[in-house]
């Protein structure tokens, strides 16, 4: 068995894939295995090879799953990509080898665990971006700039740039993903971009954490009326909300 | 009115937050719009709720009143003239502002638009008017907007207003004459329905003009259903489906558009709501009426808001009433199975049988009483069939129908894709076995169901009372805990 690792980033995946591909070639599907890094305990009797990017391999695996499968397939495979889960990276890997054989007609087949499974992980990121989308709060800093900060357990920083540039296109925001300590960047009438923070840059945000921003008392005082008290039910208001999501809303924060 | 001027924003913000909060329609779907640049906002069909209330409610859109002044004396209502209250209204500025600078910290998806009848219902539309093109204009404002339209308000302004707002809705409020009569006496049936039919006639035109169906659009899956109350209804007016063409009050500046488009009249469609549990009506008056006004009127949205009593009148229930949220509950699940599902009023209620069954949801009752369909056999039900099954929704059956082509489906493939079997077990088949062996009997389901939908049902209807732990089933017990009872509760006595 030999086990292809890389970083948990979409370009080395995509390589990944490749050179797994290739020596499979040799071997055979069942003899390679893939995971993103850390590795976790190893296993004896393997062999670890880490795989570093290439961009020239990431444009052919994106092309041939365009080629042979379709737009909506990449999507999948992208957003599976994004996930959380350790076994990504081998998900992918198995749904594009059913899936370089059966063609398009793969997206259908939920009945097989190699399709379901990457269904899965897709739908759990896409989910996660909507509530994040919903759930989100910017807020007014220095130098007129909103900034937003998010937890997330899937990196969603990349489906979230794309539906804020479109709302807020001539506005100066930035969304900050504090499990991986990176940020989209939003410059006014500019296309957005990602960049990871340094230790100096969070330091620096975080001086500038006590903004007195005056529409968060109004925003506060118009969340605590609009709820009637007579059908009170926070039953219904965790279903909806998970504790889990509010860790950064204004109208949760003390 | 001197006090108005002494209050600040939070206190108007407050007191016009509170007196719109029994407003129902907080929703901002139904019309797709890109941003652009230079201007803020963009709007998706889906609608996007940002916050939930503590009533479980979602806050989508910043819902407030123009103002809560009022000179008419609509018994269930808080505004009513001959209540002592603190009274505010919004400055045009003061309501854009907010809006703007709520929108960019992502708190709402769009202003929520109601008012008071201050004056008169033109004067009340024309502050509102006002509000919408400083909004649109000034602001630059791209997001979404749904308004309420005052009925009496002048024809121009009304449709002025349609220009600028992407949902409109004129409030039923009761669902029958008598009613109404008996509880909003300052407001008449057909003073309601007008603005309604001027709004419709206004959305017609539009469609026609952009070369649309003059219909609104519906759930995708009514096109794969025979025989939707959309298709059976009267076919729209066509002749008075005529772009309209205005003359406005003096000093009320109209919309100007710009390019050869026709400019968008209310593109989400309009709404109304109907107050439950004040009135005598039963369930079966309700949905018909509902099922009505989707037809004649095209409504997108019908919202039900259950009575909560506010003010002591001879005419209204008493005010420990608690409101019949399970009701409302019910007349919700019946409305999506009539928009989604290809269901009529006449299947799900009847003249002898005029209410919802307390115990069972809508669907799961029309089963029950039609076993002669079930079990039904997931690989080789038709799309309509799959959708009567109750636990079975659009996304599931769409799911279903695309996989199926692939190879035979079982259970564990269904409970893969998300499929929730609780309800649907009972009903469905697939390569011809059930999932336990269970007779199709009456007697027998309803058991099992309602054994299982009992604490979901308790919950809706006690949302703030605790339950005892208890070993036994004590969920089919009928007599329900009393208002000392949910004291006791949180003291620790019982």
């Amino acid at each position: 068995m030999i086990i292809f690792t890389c970083k948990d980033i979409f370009e080395d995946m995509m390589t990944c894939i490749y050179d797994a591909w290739a020596e499979a070639n040799a071997i055979g599907h069942s003899s390679v295995r893939l995971m993103t890094e850390p590795a976790g305990d190893m296993e004896l009797f393997c062999e670890y090879r880490h795989v570093d990017p290439d961009p020239q391999k990431v444009q052919k695996v994106i092309r041939t799953i365009h080629k042979k499968l379709n737009w909506e397939a990449y999507q999948l495979v992208y957003k599976s990509a994004m996930s959380f889960a350790s076994n990504k990276l081998d998900a992918i890997y198995r749904f594009l080898i059913l899936g370089f054989a059966a063609g398009p007609r793969v997206l259908q087949m939920l009945q097989a665990p190699q399709v379901i499974t990457v269904f899965e992980l897709s739908r759990k990121v896409t989910n996660e971006a909507h509530l994040f989308r919903e759930f989100l709060r910017f807020e007014r800093m220095d130098q007129n700039v909103l900034m937003a900060r998010i937890s997330p357990k899937c990196n969603i920083l990349t489906i979230l740039g794309p539906q804020f540039s479109d709302r807020m296109p001539s506005e100066n925001w930035m969304i900050i993903d504090d499990t991986r300590n990176l940020a989209a960047v939003h410059p006014a009438d500019e296309e957005y971009y990602l960049t990871p923070l340094g230790q100096a840059d969070l330091e620096q945000l975080n001086a500038h954490r006590e903004t007195t921003d005056p529409y968060v008392a109004l925003w506060k005082s118009f969340f605590r009326t609009i709820g009637i008290q007579e059908r009170k039910n926070y039953q219904c208001q965790r279903t909806m909300m998970p504790l889990w999501y509010r860790k950064h809303m204004t109208e949760f924060l003390p | 009115m001197n006090t108005a001027n002494q209050l600040t924003l939070q206190d108007k913000l407050t007191v016009l937050a509170d007196a719109a909060k029994y407003d129902v329609a907080c929703t901002s779907s139904g019309v797709d719009r890109r941003g652009q640049k230079g201007s803020l906002g963009n709007s998706c069909a889906a609608g996007i709720c940002h916050s939930f209330a503590s009533d479980g409610r979602c806050i989508s859109l910043l819902k407030v009143l123009q103002s809560n002044e009022c000179i008419y004396d609509c018994k269930y209502c808080p505004n009513r003239a001959s209540n002592d209250k603190v009274r505010a209204t919004f400055t045009p500025e003061e309501l854009c502002t907010l809006t703007i600078e709520f929108y960019k910290r992502n708190y709402i998806e769009g202003l929520f638009l109601s008012s008071g009848v201050c004056k008169n219902p033109t004067y009340t539309m024309e502050l509102m008017y006002r509000t919408l093109l400083l909004l649109r204009t000034s602001y630059h404002f791209n997001g979404y907007v749904h308004v309420k339209a005052i009925p009496g308000a002048s024809r121009e302004l009304l449709l002025q207003t349609g220009y600028l707002a992407d949902r409109m809705s004129v409030n039923m409020e009761l669902p029958t004459r008598e009613s109404l009569k008996a509880l909003a006496p300052n407001k008449s049936f057909s003073g309601i329905l007008k603005p309604m039919e001027q709004i419709q006639s206004g959305i017609t035109g539009y469609r026609l003009q952009i070369g649309k169906d003059p219909r609104m659009e519906r759930s995708f899956s009514n096109r794969y259903l025979s025989n939707t109350i959309f298709q059976s209804g009267p076919a729209p007016r066509l002749e008075t489906a005529a772009p309209p063409s205005v003359s406005l009050p003096a000093g009320v500046q109209p919309v100007h558009h710009t390019g050869n488009k026709p400019a968008p009249f209310v593109p989400a469609g309009q709404s109304t709501q109907m107050i439950i549990g004040a009135t005598p009506e039963n369930d079966f008056q309700l949905l018909t009426a509902t099922q009505h006004l989707y037809q004649q009127y095209d409504l997108k949205r019908v919202f039900f808001s259950a009575y909560v009593p506010l003010n002591e009148d001879s005419c209204l229930p008493s005010l420990d009433t608690a409101p019949p949220l399970l009701r409302e509950h019910r007349l919700y699940q019946a409305d999506w199975l009539l928009r989604y599902y290809g269901f009529h009023a006449e299947d799900l209620l009847s003249i002898e049988k005029p209410n919802f069954n307390i115990l069972l949801d809508p669907k799961c009752d029309w089963a029950l009483r039609h076993l002669e369909f079930f079990p039904m056999e997931i690989n080789r039900a038709s799309y309509e069939d799959l959708l009567k099954i109750p636990g079975i929704g659009m996304k599931s059956a769409s799911r279903i129908v695309q996989s199926r082509r692939q190879g035979m489906l079982d259970f564990e493939h269904l409970k893969r894709m998300g499929i929730v079997l609780k309800r649907a077990k009972y009903f469905i088949t697939c390569k011809g076995r059930m999932m336990y062996r269970i007779p199709i009997q009456e007697d027998f389901l309803t058991r099992q169901l309602t054994g299982e939908d009992a604490r979901a049902n308790w919950e809706i209807e006690h949302p703030q009372t605790y339950r005892q732990l208890s070993l036994f089933d004590d969920m089919n017990l009928t007599a329900s805990p009393t208002v000392e009872d949910a004291a006791k509760s949180i003291s620790g006595q019982f």
